[in-house]
């Protein structure tokens, strides 16, 4: 290749009604690099690199591709000039083996070798030879037989991966690809970005994890709120310089964790199990506590069962046996309001993160007072005055950016939503507070914002359950971690004396600490208020 | 600037648009309809102009019986009007509810099946009041057990509710052309079978006002369209049907009985479509086998039109009565046109509100004044 850049933005703007996504944008990626694109949320690095794959259409600027001026209309455009995209969320049919989903979008571009029209009519057993032989080109271990639905997050992304290099892809954009990794599936993929790399390929990789930035990247460039702010070399920079550029000031990147004295515990499981919606065990038999004042951390793979046991504390799933103890009382069975009305909150934040919790359409008014509405039994109508001024507080303590209190939730974006959910469950001053994934997508100032409400609550005695996917954050943040595979426990241990070797372990199920040699049962407090035998 | 190729027009969403111009659109929209229909009007010899005069004027202008127009315009608007909140309960939880017309038979049915029974025996006030909570009654339970059906075994209420709608329109038939000893529906004067007229206690009561008489069913239509709006707006029940439709996860997490919630607003939503049909019938004092008029069907056109919107809903059915029964009155003038021209309109209407509803939400960019913006820009 003659040209030093493999792509080239000059002067990229990028519009959506009023709001500028991309302002005069500039970027350049050499042959055969690992560019980090960095960025908080709302920063413009999917919409940038959407255009790159033709999915949106530039506003104005030029896109060059090995030094040439290009027009990238749609994906199959991109497609044609080497350009393959992996998205956040995986674009699969589930119900197609691995070979399938690559040959859905070939026949056109790659298989030039077809024998004639019929080829393309007829599928051909031979397809998944092939596919697995190119997959192995590149260094890939693929079963192309195998369905979607049966895969591992890993495994599809790898497939993914697979699918824009059949296409001919010579730049690979990834966005945000360790979102929905384990330590050592990362690992992997670093590994698998490196190859490419040295076969001559060139990696976008979008992200706001400095440590894997670092990690991986030869080259970063740093967005902030839709502007090019520049590029700098890995070996050169180091996290604070990264936060700063990124931030655009100065950051504190300790997460606080306040030392608070141990209390009663406030909820107890014991012997829990939970079936999910097929009717496969998701909790099998889970023992432990909360205590006031205690953050309890749970780390696992997705879908390792975080999303029923999260339910059935919340009373929205049912359970097929075991105890649930608040405060010394049962809350087994009990309807999901009155749970609420215990003082026991539940957030998850769903992958969607609109899909439970909130009401999209919605404005933030009505959805401060979705858990408590039904107060005052007499009255028919619904109090918006005390919602809209508890609305005003949210917006105003958490720094919502908000035009006001009564635009639809699904107008703002994600750290904007995100802070509106977890605002109602503070103020509904709960004593025990379970988190799923409340920081999921945001950026790092959303999520040290939302990390030091967590802390403050904490110091008022709330007893916390931070169900979490970033391990470091869970050691920082958190007192325990309980780690969960399959379902079951594999231990609980003390967040400072952990490593994440010794999590990712325990999240594949390699590692059971439950076991251990001092005969101490795991997830049992010492000083319960159950009374064992007595039921 | 480049050899980029950009295409001809691309589609921008609108960030926002002045209340104005959003009525201007509308207005645009309606105005271009009716050019579409005057082109076939001349096209088969008709003026248009003196057509649509006739029409939206409902044949006021120079009659003697104007008032006359009026009360007929009422009759049609009445159960138009009380069909389409109804059906805005149920579609703004997303429940499609497209059963209206069955609803409104059964609630027709029930109020002539009182009226007949008890004509004789009941004072004009309690049999009114009699007549009307059985329409409701047996119309909420009508449809109430489609939304039951829905929650308990997951059926699609889609196809309920429109299956339903023929089981009752052919058990009115079955009641409107049987005739036999134990069939009180039919008069015992006619050879041929004719549904019976009900005694005069049965009549809507109506108001005169000089030679005007407006039928009360008007009055209680007003108010049940101040009532569904505070209902969706500002009662808990309102709250719950917005949370609801829009995401019933969502509602399930915050505490809500959402197949209560379900249950419930159908039942409300047919009851409601049922009262229109007991409205319907005691005014025009019979029964009849085409007693819906399509209020089930055009009520779902309403509905969309006003957004759900509840005073909208008000605006859009007055002005889809005053088409139907305008064009009834201009047909009197023009023997080629009959009430089917009313319906054709009614359909490029909603064609040309459709196209302006996009435009209301997009705007198109040229490529020439494309380059011009990136060049302000840059």
């Amino acid at each position: 290749m003659a040209a030093e850049y493999a792509i080239e933005l000059r002067n990229i703007n990028k519009s959506f009604g009023s709001v500028a996504a991309n302002k005069n944008i500039n970027l350049k990626v050499r042959q055969g690099e690992i560019l980090a694109l960095l960025g908080e949320n709302g920063s413009g690095k999917t919409t940038l690199m959407n255009m790159l794959s033709g999915i949106y259409k530039p506003d104005s600027g030029e896109i060059l591709v090995d030094g040439k001026i290009v027009s990238v209309n749609s994906p199959e455009d991109a497609k044609k000039l080497g350009i393959g995209m992996v998205h956040q969320h995986f674009k699969l049919v589930d119900i197609f083996s691995a070979a399938d989903n690559i040959w859905l979008g070939a026949e056109e571009t790659t298989d030039k070798s077809a024998k004639g029209k019929l080829s393309q009519i007829f599928l051909r057993n031979k397809r998944f030879t092939e596919i697995e032989k190119t997959a192995e080109k590149f260094g890939f271990q693929i079963d192309a037989k195998k369905l979607v639905k049966n895969m591992s997050v890993s495994e599809k992304q790898t497939l993914e991966i697979i699918k824009v290099l059949y296409y001919g892809a010579k730049t690979i954009i990834l966005d945000e690809p360790t979102a929905v990794l384990t330590v050592q599936e990362i690992e992997k993929l670093f590994e698998i970005l490196r190859k490419m790399k040295a076969q001559g390929h060139s990696v976008i990789i979008i992200s706001h994890k400095l440590n894997e930035v670092l990690a991986i990247s030869d080259r970063v460039a740093i967005l902030r709120k839709g502007e090019y702010i520049g590029t700098v070399n890995t070996s050169e920079t180091d996290e604070l310089q990264l936060t700063e550029l990124m931030m655009g000031k100065k950051a504190d990147l300790n997460i606080r964790r306040s030392k608070v004295e141990k209390k009663q515990p406030l909820l107890e499981i014991r012997d829990l199990t939970v079936k999910n919606d097929e009717g496969a065990v998701a909790i099998d038999h889970v023992n432990f506590y909360v205590r006031g004042g205690e953050m309890l951390g749970v780390a696992g793979i997705a879908g390792c069962g975080q999303k029923e046991l999260c339910e059935a504390m919340a009373g929205l799933r049912k359970i097929e046996s075991g105890r649930m103890i608040h405060e010394g009382e049962s809350i087994v069975g009990l309807p999901p309001q009155k749970i609420i009305e215990k003082g026991i909150s539940m957030s998850f934040i769903p992958e969607d993160r609109l899909g439970m919790g909130l009401a999209p359409s919605l404005s933030i008014t009505d959805n401060m007072i979705l858990k408590k509405y039904k107060q005052n039994h007499l009255n028919p109508f619904v109090d918006r005055k005390t919602a809209r001024k508890d609305a005003q507080e949210v917006i105003a303590e958490l720094e919502v950016v908000t035009p006001s209190t009564e635009i639809p939730v699904r107008r703002l974006s994600g750290g904007n939503v995100q802070k509106v959910l977890l605002g109602r469950e503070i103020k509904a001053d709960p004593n025990v507070l379970i988190t799923a994934y409340p920081v999921r997508g945001l950026d790092i100032h959303s999520s040290y914002t939302i990390y030091n409400i967590l802390d403050d609550l904490k110091q008022k005695g709330v007893g916390i359950l931070f169900v979490g996917e970033d391990l470091d954050v869970l050691m920082a943040l958190c007192d325990k971690i309980m780690v969960l595979c399959h379902g079951k426990i594999m231990g609980v241990v003390h967040a400072n004396k952990t490593t994440k070797e010794q999590l990712g372990l325990m999240m594949t199920g390699a590692l059971d600490l439950t076991e251990s040699d001092n005969g101490k049962p795991v997830g049992i407090a010492k000083d319960s208020n159950i009374k064992e035998g007595v039921q | 600037m480049s050899k980029v190729k950009d295409p001809f027009v691309r589609i921008v969403k609108r960030d926002k648009i002045h209340p104005l111009l959003k009525v201007l659109f509308y207005c645009i929209a309606i105005l271009a309809a009716l050019t579409v229909g005057g082109v076939l009007l001349i096209a088969i010899g008709v003026n248009p102009l003196v057509l649509y005069k006739d029409m939206f004027t409902i044949g006021m202008l120079g009659s003697r019986f104007a008032y006359k127009s009026v009360e007929g315009l009422i009759t049609i608007f009445v159960p138009l009007l009380i069909t389409s909140l109804a059906l805005s309960l149920s579609f703004k939880m997303r429940f499609w509810n497209i059963g209206g017309e069955g609803q409104f038979i059964i609630g027709a049915l029930a109020a002539a099946t009182v009226a007949l029974k008890f004509g004789e025996s009941m004072s004009s006030f309690s049999l009114l009041l009699l007549m009307f909570l059985s329409a409701m009654l047996a119309a909420g339970i009508f449809g109430g057990f489609v939304a039951l059906l829905n929650v308990r075994f997951k059926t699609n209420e889609t196809l309920m509710t429109l299956m339903l709608n023929y089981i009752a329109l052919y058990l009115l038939r079955f009641f409107g052309e049987t005739q036999a000893p134990w069939n009180f529906y039919l008069s015992d004067e006619s050879v041929r079978p004719v549904f019976q007229k009900f005694a005069e206690t049965a009549y809507m009561p109506t108001i005169s006002i000089g030679k005007f008489s407006l039928n009360i069913s008007f009055l209680f239509a007003v108010a049940i369209c101040v009532g569904v709006y505070f209902y969706l707006k500002k009662t808990k029940h309102g709250y719950e049907i917005s949370v609801v439709g829009d995401s019933a996860n969502t509602a399930k997490y915050a505490g809500m009985n959402v197949k209560k919630i379900i249950v419930r607003t159908m039942f409300f939503s047919a009851a409601l479509i049922g009262l229109a049909g007991g409205f319907y019938v005691s005014g025009a004092k019979v029964l009849s086998t085409s007693v819906t008029n399509n209020v089930g069907w055009t009520g779902i056109i309403v509905a969309w039109l006003s957004k759900l919107n509840t005073f909208a809903i008000f605006g859009v059915s007055l002005l889809i009565s005053i088409m139907q029964y305008g064009a009834q009155a201009a047909s009197t003038q023009f023997p080629i046109i009959d009430s089917n021209f009313a319906d054709l309109l009614q359909g490029i209407i909603l064609f040309f509100v459709l196209a302006a509803d996009f435009f209301i939400r997009f705007k198109l960019v040229f490529r020439k004044s494309a380059k011009k913006q990136g060049g302000k820009a840059a």
